[in-house]
């Protein structure tokens, strides 16, 4: 058994990611007491102390401890910090403080000294120049008694590059491991034997490891569109989208599994349908239709024969059978008794909802642009989605989403790459530009930032004037991304 | 001392430790932490929490581990089939499988750990019940990894393969698009409005062109989460976390078991009721139980509801959890704590249940010690006897002497005047309790078939029958009965018989006014007999308190004849009879 290759090993970071929770929070306390007291007093001493032994702890730890702040995420030395909304205000500030003089990362090296916090916070406690803060901050800094911390400019900080090709890597796997998972365990429920459920675990714990870790790379996997394979990628995307909404709304990470699973098996019932009717090309018919709105309630039932599980998986239940309710209940099932859709079905409601708007299926040959789906979702209440969530998904996927192709005001098209992590330019991904002004494909895909400015005027460099079909260009953007 | 290697991961932790001699590593230390683990592990599985053994085993693990952090920062172990090695160094094997911690590890896919220091402080508990949890996992359910992730230790980090993922072909991608779409792209360009008068600029209601972007999507705050948006999801999904997910189920299950036009599927949601009630009752859910029979009984109750198929399962859900098992089984966890169920949530259980329930549920309240479970069981047995009102009679006849008591006692409470003759038949029952409770429901039914053979238990073979039966004739003022009396308060017996009993016979006596009774008392209390002898102190006082109860101008006469009674027992009896009896 030693001897066989193995696959690709996997590291979980949880205790870094309480490390840097716990460096973040003490950051925060130290800056707040040096913004409220003078140096001697004892809470601001405390609070050095106290962010002093972490740090130190850490630095003998792993050799350097390295804080980055990249849009809206934390790093600890390569290590994404995930944020709740328990503490997501703490980090906010503490984001604020290095931004504001235009920093965007913190060092901290090994024999670093008590006594060299207090100057250096205090740089950063003061007002920052506003004309140019980062050189100003590092002339103030220079001439501070601190040698074991260093600090770098806004601008030269990214994510951990590193990890970008590995970050995909794993994502790919997660993604494939996930849609084989779902494969096997609707065709068990069609056919009537048991679904391993450990595996299913696996497949929805690893996404949302990596939905925590990795979150760009999750959100390209999603589209990925086989036609196929659309029942167990939709299942596959669900999940991941569902898990991304959790995500930002703070929830914690057993939530997420949770969520993940509900996401994974809400269209379960469909393997209870008549696999004709599920699969059949073109409009339906008014008894087909309704058979097919038959499967919420069947997936509700198909749950109770998945065995495994710690419990009876009502949670996952209740997302199966309600996430096509909507909001107002004017969805289906109709309801006899009192009900109020879980947040958990809402949540996978609109996940369901957005990645089936996008996706070519049966009855869709030709799947509408992300911006489109998310823009309909958002602003038409009879689609019945919880607007908040909505807004929760876009702050993930930007209002382009990954994926989307769009259309250049230079006539060049390009495929969004990424979300800008600026709350604010949500509208500005990176994108792949794939052809010229003429429509003549590049050799190479050219990576650009919509965000970028003319420093002459101020305006943006590029900008979208639409968004297009990729089928109507026989563009897999997949091929783009992935 | 040796440089630290650049990546943290592979750096020796301890700068005070020489690396150049490896002989100086704790190797020894390592090896009896995995000793102690061990231990700590035989003694989680073996041992209470707070038993003294466990407390010593989980102590010396804890501080074996606090020992080793003198000497290395953290303890990062390679994991094989049979072995741990920690800087190459063997550290622990065990040969047999079944107890080997490291193809424990190794099994489930982990090929390196490293505890941190902060375990011993924060999650030894729980980390040895991970451990312990994997050895009892089932092969269909969790692994080790699923197990570790969801109890996410912070202090305790591992790198591992996933076995599961082997096979699985990692999604492809094409080279991208060939080109040769000028002339689409052209076209799709004079959809722009402004620029050419298009046919599809603005579209048929006037709104821009599909895909045309538009300034709006630019306002962040229609897709930014406010202040308030994240209050109310927080709110949401503290809810959530309370949420009672098993009636939101429940409620799913019931809308849709109501439409008739899914037969099968009535079938199958039946079917599930039948198999959730029993785990709802071990883990105490009875609301919910209750709810299930609720809905059951509706469903039955609905004309056309249901066809015949699913009638007959409905009806064998209620029978099913009406029966002696299951109800022996909820009385048992009740009794030995193993549910504690609210008295409403176990009244609105066993409201639903049926006549069948009566004979567990009769036995039950009767041997029952928890005067609460009893009331509470005794409340709806009432509640099922009167709705089925034959069955109660069923169990009046029952072999079993606590149910065919508890029966009887019943059909009193609910005032069940067609079960007269058969509490009558009971008078005559070999068991004395069941025989008095015969007695007190012939009392409280009234009806003349049970009152009547009241009389022949004043001959009972038990003195508490025999004085139940003449407190209860004498209470309800049977005159029918005065004569078995007469005979009684003039026989041998009752001068052989103890005060408390003469005394009930005499006084029911009294209460019936039997006219021809006065002088038989007045002769008791007044007469002499052979020889000029009086009657026993005990049989006088006892004639005056039955003239007492009567109150009749004849037997007050007779009282005041004994007015100058010089014996103290008689002369109180007399005056407490002249005062009416009182006392």
């Amino acid at each position: 058994m030693a001897d066989q290759p193995e696959p690709p090993r996997v590291k979980n970071t949880a205790h870094l990611q309480d490390q840097g929770r716990k460096i973040l929070a003490a950051f925060y306390a130290a800056l707040r007491a040096l913004k409220l007291y003078p140096l001697e007093n004892s809470a601001v001493q405390q609070a050095l102390a106290e962010l002093h032994t972490l740090v130190e702890g850490l630095v003998q730890e792993e050799g350097a401890a390295e804080l980055r702040v990249v849009g809206d995420f934390f790093f600890l030395n390569e290590t994404r910090l995930r944020l709740d909304l328990s503490n997501y205000s703490t980090f906010g500030s503490f984001a604020r403080s290095l931004t504001d003089h235009g920093l965007g990362a913190v060092e901290v090296l090994p024999g670093i000294d008590l006594a060299e916090w207090a100057p250096f916070l205090s740089l950063l406690v003061r007002a920052p120049d506003e004309s140019d803060p980062y050189p100003a901050f590092m002339e103030n800094m220079a001439g501070a008694p601190v040698l074991h911390i260093q600090v770098l400019p806004e601008t030269e900080v990214l994510e951990p590059e590193m990890e970008e090709e590995e970050a995909l890597h794993a994502a790919k796997r997660t993604y494939a491991q996930s849609v084989q998972v779902a494969k096997d365990a609707l065709t068990d429920v069609r056919v009537g034997r048991a679904v391993n459920v450990r595996k299913v675990k696996r497949a929805v714990q690893g996404i949302v490891d990596q939905v925590l870790s990795n979150e760009p790379s999750m959100l390209t996997m999603t589209t990925l569109r086989d036609y196929d394979e659309y029942t167990f990628t939709h299942c596959v995307n669900v999940c991941i989208f569902s898990v991304i909404i959790g995500q930002r709304l703070g929830m914690p990470r057993i939530l997420l599994y949770e969520l993940g699973l509900g996401g994974l098996f809400h269209d379960l019932g469909k393997s209870r349908i008549d696999h004709g009717i599920v699969n059949k090309p073109g409009a339906l018919s008014d008894t087909e239709w309704f058979e097919l709105q038959q499967h919420p309630t069947e997936g509700l039932l198909a749950l109770f024969g998945l065995h495994g599980l710690h419990d009876v998986p009502y949670r996952q239940m209740l997302i199966a059978y309600e996430h096509h309710m909507k909001v107002d209940l004017t969805g289906y099932p109709k309801n006899r008794r009192d009900r109020k859709p879980t947040l958990f079905s809402r949540i996978v409601s609109v996940a369901d909802a957005f990645d089936a708007g996008t996706s070519i299926r049966s009855y869709q040959y030709t799947p509408h642009p992300p911006d489109a789906v998310l823009k309909e979702m958002r602003d038409n209440p009879k689609r019945g989605f919880d607007p908040v969530l909505v807004k929760a998904l876009i702050t993930a996927t930007g209002v382009y989403p990954v994926g989307t192709l769009v259309i250049l005001d230079t006539l060049e098209m390009a495929v969004v790459s990424a979300v800008n992590e600026d709350p604010d330019k949500l509208h500005l991904p990176m994108v792949k530009v794939i052809s010229d002004p003429l429509g003549v494909p590049l050799p190479r895909p050219k990576s650009v930032d919509l965000s970028a400015e003319d420093p002459s005027t101020g305006e943006l460099v590029h900008k979208i004037i639409k968004t297009t079909d990729p089928e109507r260009y026989g563009v897999k953007v997949s091929d783009y991304l992935i | 001392m040796i440089d630290s290697p650049a990546d943290p991961q592979d750096r020796p932790l301890d700068v005070s430790l020489n690396w150049d001699d490896l002989s100086s590593l704790p190797t020894e230390e390592v090896k009896e932490l995995f000793v102690s683990l061990s231990k700590a592990l035989r003694a989680q599985q073996l041992y209470d929490a707070n038993n003294p053994v466990y407390q010593r085993f989980f102590s010396q693990f804890g501080e074996a581990l606090s020992s080793l952090w003198k000497q290395v920062d953290r303890l990062q172990i390679q994991v094989e089939e049979d072995r741990f090695t920690w800087m190459g160094e063997e550290v622990y094997r065990q040969g047999a499988r079944s107890d080997s911690l490291a193809f424990l590890l190794f099994k489930d896919g982990i090929r390196e750990f490293t505890i941190h220091q902060g375990l011993e402080e924060h999650e030894l508990a729980a980390f040895l019940q991970v451990l312990n949890r994997a050895r009892d996992l089932r092969p269909e359910g969790d692994d080790l990894l699923t197990v570790l992730w969801e109890t996410d230790l912070q202090y305790f980090t591992y790198t591992y393969v996933d076995l599961l993922a082997e096979g699985v072909d990692l999604p492809s991608v094409g080279e991208g698009f060939k080109g040769g779409f000028e002339k689409i792209l052209e076209q799709e360009l004079g959809d722009r409005p402004g620029e050419e008068e298009g046919e599809e600029a603005g579209g048929e209601e006037g709104g821009p062109a599909p895909g045309q972007v538009s300034a709006e999507d630019f306002n962040p705050t229609l897709y930014s989460l406010d202040p308030s948006e994240r209050a109310r999801i927080e709110v949401e999904i503290r809810e959530e976390l309370d949420r009672d997910l098993r009636t939101g189920v429940l409620s799913a299950l019931f809308d849709r078991v109501e439409e008739p036009r899914f037969p099968e599927r009535q079938t199958e949601i039946l079917g599930l009721f039948g198999t959730l009630l029993p785990n709802f009752l071990s883990r105490g859910a009875l609301s919910s139980a209750g709810a299930i029979l609720e809905e059951v009984s509706r469903l039955l109750a609905a004309e056309g509801a249901l066809q015949p198929e699913q009638r007959a399962k409905a009806e064998e859900i209620l029978d099913e959890v009406s029966g002696t098992d299951a109800l022996q089984e909820l009385v048992q966890a009740i009794q030995d704590g193993t549910i504690s169920p609210q008295p409403a949530e176990l009244a609105s259980f066993l409201r639903f249940l049926r006549s069948r329930a009566l004979e567990p549920l009769l036995r039950a309240s009767e041997e029952t010690g928890d005067r609460r479970i009893k009331t509470i069981i005794q409340e709806a047995v009432r509640v099922i006897a009167q709705r089925y009102r034959e069955a109660v009679i069923d169990c009046i006849r029952s072999s079993d002497p606590i149910v065919a008591a508890g029966a009887c006692a019943l059909a009193g409470a609910i005032q069940l005047a067609e079960a007269g003759p058969a509490v009558a038949d009971l008078l005559g029952h070999d068991s004395p309790k069941v025989r008095m409770a015969a007695v007190e429901a012939a009392v409280a039914l009234k009806a003349s078939t049970a009152v009547g053979a009241l009389q022949e238990a004043l001959s009972d073979s038990d003195r508490e029958v025999r004085i139940a039966a003449a407190r209860g004739l004498g209470t309800l003022r049977f005159a029918p009965s005065a004569p078995y009396f007469r005979e009684i308060i003039q026989s041998r017996a009752i001068r052989q018989a103890d005060v408390s009993e003469q005394i009930a016979m005499f006084e029911s006596f009294g209460l019936l006014r039997d006219v021809e009774g006065v002088p038989i008392l007045d002769e008791l209390l007044n007469g002499r007999g052979f020889l000029g002898r009086k009657e026993s102190g005990d049989i006088r006082a006892c004639a005056a308190l039955g003239l007492g109860k009567m109150g009749t101008p004849e037997a007050v006469e007779a009282l005041e004849k004994a007015k100058d009674e010089t014996d103290p027992v008689v002369k109180t009896a007399v005056n407490r009879a002249l005062r009416g009896g009182e006392g």
